[in-house]
């Protein structure tokens, strides 16, 4: 089932004869519990397509759809709540509140609705991704890879559409990076989570089930793996 | 948000807010002081006219029955209503009456005087006391602006705070953009952030507005005090300031404060939800050149580090906007209000005091009393230490100048071809001018005659035959010319005095004879012209400088004063005491003259040096309300500095610790921040000093004032003081800052990546 569908993508920077194409033309469509890699190097329009997808961004042209909605028609309120509700985002520099402790960084878009967490599942994820005893404390308190952690859970809490993740090992030595693509697999295995990762890493990539590579702002390659 | 996120972060980040808590706590007090005073200012305005008119809302003119009064009580909107036998329009009795709902006043009245058949043109409002609770009637033309004026001042008030401390909520909500970032990045809405914000800001702004409105309460109340205490209380028959306040009042300057920070605080609230997560998240909280503008002169005098400051100042332009603004402001308007009460008070001091030094010790005014109904002037004049009093009241009358009576002198400059109609108006036979009546005891009036050289008479005026050259408007350094031609020896001069306001009677002495017209013009034989005043505390021809003025005796008076009219009620006594009288013997004087009018007349006195300093009190006093503004108008300028400074070691530690990196010592470092200090300390008052030049110049040339004399009294060592003040603040700013970066470890910044 298509979670995520976008068709004749195209997002150009600068006016007149600055103009720049990040990306042109990225048609890409992906299933529900799908863990794919969009692979590039350094300007091929990768992060460009994820501030797209995770309704940061929008397309100068084209439509993006991910769970039903075209992120094209959302205004800023209403691409905040998309965001909060339909898509989590892991970011390089883990973007947690410096003044939060883990367990409110992780609740925190819940909060936002003014929502109650489900223990339960607050307790798993918490648990799968090891930082069940680090919850009080604040994020320049954990390493690295602690605070990673502490960023995908506060994806998951929701238990958005489509998981975005940035680079999310590109600030992480070779261990952490390892346990966090395992968290990720992990995530997508037994929460049927759908995820896109976005790195530089062809090792990285390779967690992946599906490697689509970025070109110039182009898909010059969508390879299944299994 | 707010029980996740803000109280916690509030209660961890105590200083963060500080720069918040000040301004809110500057924008309190200053609108409370000014709401404070501004309410007492209506008060006792509405006080005075209370006293001086009547609190009565609306009057009948008439004599009226009982039971048409009570009729009149009986009507729903009417609290009151009374006979007043000395109503306005002369002695005709009124019936006076008092609205309990104010606003029926102009829909009632007329309802009123319809049901007692009393026509329209009897009813008088009392509009002055009306306007004071903004209730206009369609007959009141005048302008009434006070309440326009404070309402006008408040907004301003309100208006410039905003622009001067929403700067404060933008540096503390922009220290914080990163995380917004985040916040959006994860699904906050912008409602969710501005309202998060807003949320803070409330918190932080409870306190200092409760604090700041209540000192600004207490402000105004001390205020008032001094000003009743130094600046009114020796004014005669001047109403008591007492200060008051009505919880209404503070209801309004409640909402008006927390409207203005409200504002400040919205606004920078506004722009930051509206950014993207991606505008945010890459904000590194670092200063920015939008433009690169290389700056030519601090690097040619202070070599890199002057050209690093002088980026740092560029990059921090938005952020001093408000430091600046308020420093050329508080700068501008210190020096110039010091220049201007320096050059009012020699210009009092040169137009009044001196010039009438030698002319009055103390002035009596008698209420309601004719100079010939005065019959204390010898007992007074025998007191030990008077060395003369001189009784004297004043009215207005008018005279005709037929062309051939002008001076050749007056003809040269032309006539009465410039002459405002409202001072002069030409009639039958020449020019209808105001003639002001001077009447003096006998016995003064035939000393003044001794001293002109006159032999004494007291059937005849004394004419002041001067006029001011008008083609000159220097008013310091008048040219006097004769106004008239002196008849010859041989002829009996006369002068025909009109009574003023029947300036329709036609012209001429020739043609007075005639019944009618003699009822209103009385011939008064001329003892003399000439230029040489009696010894009066009085100025003669400023406004209108073509009126001719006539002294004549009590005597002269009391025969002609039928035909004339015109008299003030009030008479005045001109005392002189002995050569240099200090001011306990002419307190002692004056105590034996309110001896001798007891139970008799109604009086009023001042003295003359008691007036001298009580003028140089109010100057001083209006200097330190007017300086106390400046201070605080200085004091929001360099809070800004101080919230800049002390952001400064958060929002440029990067670029701090990049200057390190690259070699640059902290000594290098340290010139940087003086450069820094002195530019925005110097900038306001480089920009200041040659618009305060240029106004003293203007000022100068208005009054008529040579430079020598502005400069031997000139207010340098106050403003020089204030400039010092400032310097010295702008450099403790600096300095702690300093202290803060010099804390910084390099290692540790460059290695915070959570900056990025």
């Amino acid at each position: 089932m298509e979670i995520l569908k976008c068709e004749k993508v195209r997002k150009v920077y600068g006016s007149g004869g600055n103009q720049t194409a990040a990306l042109d033309g990225i048609d890409l469509s992906v299933d529900r519990g799908e863990f794919v890699a969009i692979l590039g190097a350094s300007g091929s329009g990768k992060s460009t397509l994820l501030h797209i997808l995770g309704s940061v961004d929008k397309p100068t042209s084209g439509t993006v759809i991910i769970d039903g909605t075209d992120l094209s028609r959302l205004n800023q309120t209403q691409a905040a709540v998309f965001r909060r509700r339909k898509v989590g985002l892991v970011y390089q520099f883990y973007n947690l509140i410096p003044t939060l402790t883990a367990r409110k960084n992780i609740l925190m878009p819940l909060a936002l609705d003014k929502k109650k967490p489900n223990q339960e599942y607050f307790d798993t994820i918490t648990g799968s991704l090891g930082i069940a005893d680090k919850l009080d404390l604040l994020p320049n308190q954990l390493s690295g890879g602690q605070q990673q952690r502490v960023a995908i859970a506060r994806s998951l809490i929701y238990r958005p559409a489509l998981l975005l993740a940035d680079e999310p090992t590109g600030n992480l030595d070779q261990k952490n990076s390892k346990e966090v693509v395992d968290m990720l697999k992990l995530s997508n295995r037994n929460l049927k989570q759908t995820i896109l990762l976005i790195t530089h890493d062809e090792k990285v990539a390779l967690a992946a089930e599906r490697i689509v590579t970025l070109e110039d702002g182009r898909i010059v390659s969508d390879e299944r793996r299994r | 948000m707010w029980r996740d996120y803000s109280s916690g972060y509030m209660k961890n980040n105590r200083t963060a807010g500080l720069s918040v808590t000040i301004a809110a706590f500057i924008s309190a007090l200053l609108l409370s002081l000014l709401c404070g005073l501004f309410y007492n200012a209506w008060k006792y305005e509405a006080e005075r006219i209370e006293l001086e008119e009547g609190g009565w809302h609306s009057r009948i003119i008439g004599e009226l029955a009982a039971e048409d009064i009570e009729t009149i009580r009986n009507f729903a909107n009417v609290g009151d209503a009374a006979v007043n036998e000395k109503g306005r329009k002369g002695t005709e009795p009124t019936v006076d009456i008092y609205f309990s709902d104010k606003r029926a006043v102009f829909t009632d009245t007329p309802r009123i005087a319809q049901q007692l058949g009393i026509p329209q043109e009897r009813i008088v409002y009392n509009y002055e006391l009306l306007a004071m609770y903004l209730i206009r009637g369609p007959g009141d033309t005048a302008p009434r602006l006070l309440f326009p004026l404070f309402l006008l001042i408040t907004a301003a008030a309100s208006f410039s705070l905003i622009i001067i401390i929403h700067n404060a909520f933008a540096v503390s909500m922009n220290a914080r953009i990163h995380q917004f970032g985040i916040f959006s990045s994860i699904g906050a809405t912008p409602k969710q952030i501005r309202a998060c914000l807003l949320q803070e800001a409330a918190v932080l702004c409870a306190g200092p507005l409760i604090a700041g409105t209540l000192l600004g309460i207490a402000g105004s109340a001390g205020l008032l005090y001094l000003v009743d205490a130094y600046i009114g209380s020796d004014v005669p028959g001047r109403h008591p300031l007492i200060f008051g306040y009505h919880p209404l009042v503070l209801a309004l300057t409640l909402l008006v404060t927390i409207i203005t920070i409200w504002i400040s605080a919205w606004l920078p609230a506004r722009r930051l939800s509206r950014l993207t997560p991606l505008e945010t998240i890459k904000n590194t909280g670092e200063l920015q050149l939008k433009r690169r503008k290389n700056p030519r002169l601090l690097p040619l005098l202070f070599g890199i580090e002057g050209e690093l400051a002088g980026s740092a100042l560029k990059a921090q332009k938005k952020a001093l906007r408000t430091a600046s603004l308020s420093l050329i402001v508080s700068f501008l308007a210190f020096a110039l209000m010091q220049c201007f009460f320096s050059l009012s008070r020699i210009s009092t001091r040169e137009t009044y005091f001196e010039r009438y030094q030698d002319v009055w010790d103390i002035m009596v005014t008698v209420k309601d009393t004719s100079v010939d109904e005065f019959e204390e002037a010898d007992r007074i004049r025998g007191l030990d230490d008077v060395e003369s009093a001189v009784v004297y009241q004043k009215a207005a009358a008018k005279r005709l100048i037929p062309e051939e009576e002008m001076s050749e002198d007056m003809k040269s400059f032309g006539g009465f071809s410039g002459a405002p109609a409202s001072y002069v108006t030409q009639a039958d036979g020449g020019w209808l001018v105001n003639a002001p009546i001077i009447i003096m005891d006998d016995r003064s009036f035939a000393a003044y005659c001794e001293q002109i050289g006159t032999a004494p008479r007291l059937d005849g005026a004394v004419i002041l035959n001067q006029i001011r050259d008008v083609t000159n408007p220097d008013f310091r350094h008048p040219v006097f010319m004769p106004y008239i031609k002196t008849p010859g020896a041989h002829e009996n001069a006369v002068s025909a005095l009109r009574r003023s306001g029947s300036e329709e009677t036609p012209a001429g002495p020739a043609a007075m004879p005639s019944g009618s017209h003699m009822e209103t013009t009385a011939e008064v034989p001329v003892l003399a012209y000439t230029q040489e005043v009696p010894a009066l505390r009085e100025e003669y021809a400023t406004l209108d400088y073509y009126e001719l003025v006539h002294f004549i005796p009590a005597s002269l008076w009391k025969e002609i004063k039928g035909q004339i009219g015109g008299t003030e009620a009030d008479s005045y006594i001109c005392v002189r005491a002995g050569e240099d009288a200090a001011l306990e013997e002419l307190n002692a004087l004056q105590d034996e003259i309110a001896r001798l009018a007891d139970g008799k007349y109604a009086i009023e006195q001042e003295n003359r040096i008691q007036k001298y300093e009580t003028n140089n009190r109010q100057i001083q006093g209006m200097m330190t309300v007017f300086g106390a503004f400046c201070v605080l108008l200085a004091l929001i300028g360099i809070g800004n500095v101080f919230s800049n400074t002390l952001g400064f070691v958060r929002q440029r530690r990067r670029e701090f610790a990049r200057y390190m990196s690259v070699g640059l010592t902290p000594k290098e470092l340290k010139k940087m921040f003086c450069i820094e200090a002195v530019v925005i300390a110097g900038r306001p008052i480089l920009i200041s000093l040659p618009i305060v030049v240029a106004a003293i110049g203007f000022m100068l040339k208005a009054s008529y004032m040579e430079i020598g004399v502005f400069l031997t009294d000139a207010p340098f060592i106050p403003i020089l003081l204030f400039m010092l003040a400032i310097l010295a603040s702008v450099a403790l700013a600096y300095y702690l800052a300093w202290r803060g970066v010099r804390r910084i470890r390099l290692a540790e910044v460059l290695r915070d990546d959570t900056m990025m």
